[in-house]
């Protein structure tokens, strides 16, 4: 062999390894969207990639602040609960004790007054907590755009394995999904995950209500 | 005082759905529905009587905006106060909803009081006694 020949041979070679992992790595991109029910049903979303990053740092930022507001809370209703506790077992002591240590009606009522502003300051904490699990939604809509990406990346890693194959490598689209029921594609654009800066999207309710208030709704 | 009023709430995720029913109801209105997409919520507009709709845009099957086009076309359904509580922030789509025939826009995330106030004010608006 010459090396004219060699050159060409190791170049061949070389080609077929990159064709093989860009195969490879297209399969498991496949096997993953499958394993979701997600083959193949996503199309026309080329541009979004460089989108991606920032919204999984929305996803962990969203995240984090909700388990950040309901671990605050936790530790508020705690707090408050460990003050009536002790407030009520020294009470319950004093009047079992009786006596001239017996508490009076006055320090009986200021007790049960503290009780009610405790219940309402617990059912406070409550709301916030149910409040932080917002997150769900804004998350979920945000990761059905991820996913929907990955899928497109999928496509466009089929088609540039189908265009690279060497001429004598055996090319295999992917098989299409078994369950062919079409996933939801939100059509509108989802929570906005960057609002500084944007002129198009509004960054919280106030601005919402001086764009209403400004066209006469 | 509890309000007798009866409110449809739309949301396609459940956590969305429970945490407004949840908050309607703290704040006064006990009496609420919910369904998971225009659809379903045209189908129990339909068929029951409502005198309040809290929606989101962004659904499967039949989005917000073309539940509020749907019901503008329902006779018995048109004056119905709509609420669109939602994550999209685009100017375009508020002025859409309020172009569509929407009482109020609330955008996500929100707070109890915000959704109080906007109850409060479409109330007002539609003659209607906001629970106190």
């Amino acid at each position: 062999m010459d090396s004219t020949a060699a050159a060409s041979s190791a170049a061949s070679e070389s080609g077929l390894d990159i064709h093989h992992s860009i195969g490879a790595l297209t399969r498991q991109l496949h096997d993953a969207l499958q394993a979701l029910g997600l083959t193949d049903k996503f199309r026309g979303l080329a541009g979004e990639l460089p989108d991606a990053q920032d919204r999984l740092s929305y996803i962990s930022r969203l995240t984090g602040e909700a388990a950040e507001k309901v671990l605050n809370r936790v530790d508020m209703a705690k707090a408050d609960h460990d003050q009536v506790l002790t407030a009520s077992q020294v009470l319950s002591q004093r009047l079992l004790a009786g006596g001239a240590g017996a508490p009076s009606t006055t320090e009986l009522l200021s007790f049960l007054a503290g009780i009610e502003a405790s219940t309402r300051q617990a059912d406070a904490h409550l709301t916030e907590i149910m409040m932080a699990q917002d997150f769900h939604d804004l998350t979920g809509q945000v990761i059905a755009k991820v996913v929907r990406l990955a899928a497109n990346m999928e496509e466009q890693l089929v088609q540039l394995l189908i265009q690279t194959a060497p001429a004598d490598a055996p090319t295999k689209t992917p098989a299409p999904a078994n369950n062919p029921a079409a996933p939801y594609e939100p059509a509108l654009s989802g929570p906005t995950i960057n609002p500084l800066g944007n002129p198009d999207v509004v960054s919280g309710q106030s601005e919402v209500d001086d764009l209403l208030a400004s066209l006469g709704f | 005082m509890a309000s007798a009023l009866r409110f449809l709430v739309v949301d396609d995720f459940s956590t969305m759905r429970r945490i407004v029913r949840n908050l309607l109801k703290e704040i006064g209105y006990a009496d609420s529905e919910e369904a998971e997409d225009g659809v379903v919520a045209l189908q129990k507009l339909q068929g029951g009587q409502f005198d309040f709709v809290i929606s989101d845009i962004n659904m499967p099957n039949m989005n917000g905006f073309q539940l509020l086009g749907e019901i503008q076309k329902i006779d018995k359904l048109k004056r119905l106060p709509v609420l669109m509580v939602t994550a999209e922030a685009r100017k375009e789509d508020i002025v859409l909803a309020a172009q569509k025939g929407a009482a109020g826009f609330i955008v996500k995330p929100f707070t109890k009081a915000t959704l109080e106030d906007k109850l409060n004010l479409i109330m007002t608006k539609y003659g209607m006694k906001p629970a106190t």
